[in-house]
């Protein structure tokens, strides 16, 4: 038991952190299945991450009132009984309300992993096994999210976090840890934490948008899109080599980090086409930037400050308050921009069916057709493969409507595309303003 | 690595990484990657048909037709076919507009050669028509010479047009049948009064 002890903690962190953005790619079936509307299903994201962010502090003085492996087991035990409720959840508010405890749990069991990962292993090994896991959790959520909704259901997502946190249950109360006796010796590193929020509101457009821009925008199965992003997870770590390579200052590898953010998301915002392979090259040099960023911020956070869990408390809540605030900015964005997309659509979709070499009949029955597929969607882009199933054409006007519905898809890719630039750009933004947090500020002196 | 070294050697990594990624997309369209935009719809198009007969005909004086009330509009003709698509009620402006654009489509097509001649027609148009029999019979016994020189299509369409109750007609776009009776009634009417009006030019 003792030496699963380390793999099990650190694996309940990669999966508490995962859940920060695991469902992006069970969204549209949540949606579907709890019958709820867009605006419900994004507090499935939001709920978890605004408690996780609030509650991580409180969390971190609640593992000082008690026995640390005793609250941090309750904690996961909590995170295990809330995920094993999201999975039965029947209708919206319910999954919302076992979310909000799902983050309750997970906030003590992040804090409480970290002090039992520093009685395990030392200061330096326990710190680093506790943020390489949340770096991982962070980058991977998406993708296992994404290809659990294709291969079994969403539901599947919170039911394989069960027995992994069932038995980190055991696990965390099989360390011997003394009481926390460390009173609040320093200041929150305020900077780093700030740097931290910034940047995980960009990464916000690159590890939410992406998927959505894929899945909703481009047609993409969740699977697709999971290999997909899975791109950002790999080029994480590259980061690690590539920092021990060049050995750069830790405030010039951060530097260098947040441009890549940016660069990667401006190059999000400027695809040349919805071919798959052009979002490879930006979302690589995403991944590079939070590998040579987020641990390196929150080492820089934690090192050297007591009480450790206090400090790891602030640098959640900074990370996760940094996602609900990138959400908070990037969703009204994008789906505002939706909504504009969508005259240009119709309207390059109507000269199109005008110009179709097709009868006119047919041309009409394609115009109905596609008519009713667009009523249908609830704000989302319409599938009209569905209303091309419907036509009943002749067989030599067949290859022309194959054309015309392909021609018609190029065009909903186009302006989803579209819709989609300015939350990258505002993501980049983002990117370049934690940035600017790193540039020092020079006290003046009073003589 | 030297201290200098250690400073910039990441920082340019980065930018030469940003800088490449950002440089190819941008060279390859990124940037320009938007939904088509709708030609201006006062520049002049080619409109073709799948079909021949009345049927193509049709298509090609709508397609011209819309394009020039567009036009005349200020919007877009997809932007128009769309509100046209629309139930509710048409301001008088677009009635006119329409009306006017599908005249000169008609003057475009007679201008161009594209118009076909009404013996072309005829046999379609009696194909469809619901007539006695024998004076089905004696229409087609009719030589092509004489029924061009006796009804131009510039005509008999343009008085389609003007007895088409264009507003009533756009409201009942979505029966088919009822569209068929409005244009067919209206044809009829145009064929006898460019007849009534030869006869009394004749006479």
């Amino acid at each position: 038991m003792r030496r699963a002890v380390g793999p099990l903690l650190a694996v309940t962190v990669a999966m508490v952190l995962a859940d920060s953005a695991v469902v992006t790619l069970a969204l549209p079936d949540i949606l579907q299945n709890l019958d709820a509307s867009v605006g419900e299903v994004a507090w499935v994201l939001i709920a978890y991450n605004l408690v996780l962010g609030l509650s991580a502090v409180p969390a971190a003085a609640g593992l000082t009132r008690g026995q640390p492996r005793v609250v941090t087991a309750a904690g996961i035990a909590l995170f295990a009984g809330s995920s094993a409720w999201c999975a039965l959840a029947d209708s919206i508010e319910v999954l919302i309300v076992a979310r909000c405890l799902q983050a309750i749990g997970g906030a003590l069991a992040l804090v409480g992993s970290l002090e039992l990962l520093v009685e395990e292993r030392g200061e330096r090994r326990g710190l680093g096994v506790w943020v390489t896991a949340g770096v991982v959790g962070t980058a991977a959520g998406p993708v296992a999210g994404g290809l659990l909704t294709q291969a079994i259901s969403w539901q599947a997502i919170f039911v394989v976090q069960v027995p992994f946190a069932a038995l980190a249950v055991p696990a965390a109360l099989a360390v011997r840890a003394a009481p926390l006796r460390d009173p609040d010796r320093h200041r929150p590193a305020v900077r780093a934490n700030l740097t931290l929020a910034l940047l995980s509101a960009a990464l916000t457009a690159a590890l939410f948008l992406v998927v959505l821009l894929l899945v909703e925008g481009w047609g993409r199965s969740p699977a697709t899109a999971a290999l997909t992003v899975s791109v950002v997870a790999a080029a994480a770590l590259v980061a690690g080599p590539l920092a021990h390579l060049l050995r750069p200052p830790p405030q010039v590898e951060i530097a260098a980090g947040c441009f890549l953010v940016a660069g990667g998301l401006a190059g999000l915002a400027l695809l040349p086409s919805s071919d798959l392979a052009w979002t490879i090259a930006p979302q690589a040099l995403v991944g590079l930037g939070l590998g040579l960023t987020v641990d390196r911020l929150t080492s820089q956070a934690m090192q050297m400050r007591l009480p450790r869990a206090r400090h790891a408390g602030w640098t959640i809540g900074a990370r996760h308050l940094g996602v609900v605030a990138g959400l908070a900015i990037l969703t009204p964005v994008f789906t505002a921009d939706l909504q504009d997309a969508q005259a240009p659509a119709e309207e390059a979709i109507t000269a199109l069916v005008l110009d179709a070499p097709l009868p006119p009949q047919d041309k009409i029955a394609v115009a109905k057709a596609l008519g009713a597929a667009l009523a249908g969607e609830r704000g989302q882009v319409p599938d009209l493969s569905r209303a091309f199933a419907t036509l009943d054409l002749d067989a030599d006007r067949r290859p022309a409507a194959a054309r015309l519905e392909r021609d018609l898809d190029a065009q909903l890719e186009r302006a989803a595309t579209r819709a989609f630039r300015d939350s990258f750009l505002i993501g980049a933004a983002l990117a370049l303003l934690a940035l600017l947090t790193l540039v020092p500020v020079r006290r003046r002196r009073t003589t | 690595m030297t201290g200098p070294a250690r400073l910039l050697a990441l920082p340019l990594v980065a930018i030469v990484l940003v800088a490449g990624v950002i440089g190819v997309q941008l060279a390859h369209g990124g940037g320009t990657y938007e939904p088509l935009r709708p030609a201006d719809a006062c520049v002049e198009r080619t409109v073709t048909s799948q079909v021949d007969g009345i049927e193509g005909l049709t298509e090609r004086l709508v397609l011209l037709g819309v394009s020039d009330a567009a036009c005349a509009l200020g919007v877009s003709r997809e932007a128009l076919t769309l509100e046209l698509a629309q139930s509710g009620d048409r301001t008088s402006a677009e009635i006119d507009a329409l009306r006017d654009g599908l005249r000169s489509a008609v003057g475009r097509m007679k201008a161009d050669g594209t118009l076909p001649r009404a013996s072309a027609l005829t046999d379609e148009a009696l194909d469809s028509a619901d007539l006695n029999g024998l004076l089905e019979r004696v229409i087609r016994a009719v030589p092509d010479s004489v029924i061009d020189k006796a009804l131009s299509t510039d005509d008999v369409l343009l008085r389609a047009i003007d007895d088409l109750d264009l507003r009533d007609l756009l409201a009942n776009l979505d029966d088919q049948g009822d569209l068929e009776q409005q244009v067919e009634a209206a044809v009829t009417g145009a064929v006898k009064d460019a007849l009534e009006a030869r006869v009394r030019g004749l006479m």
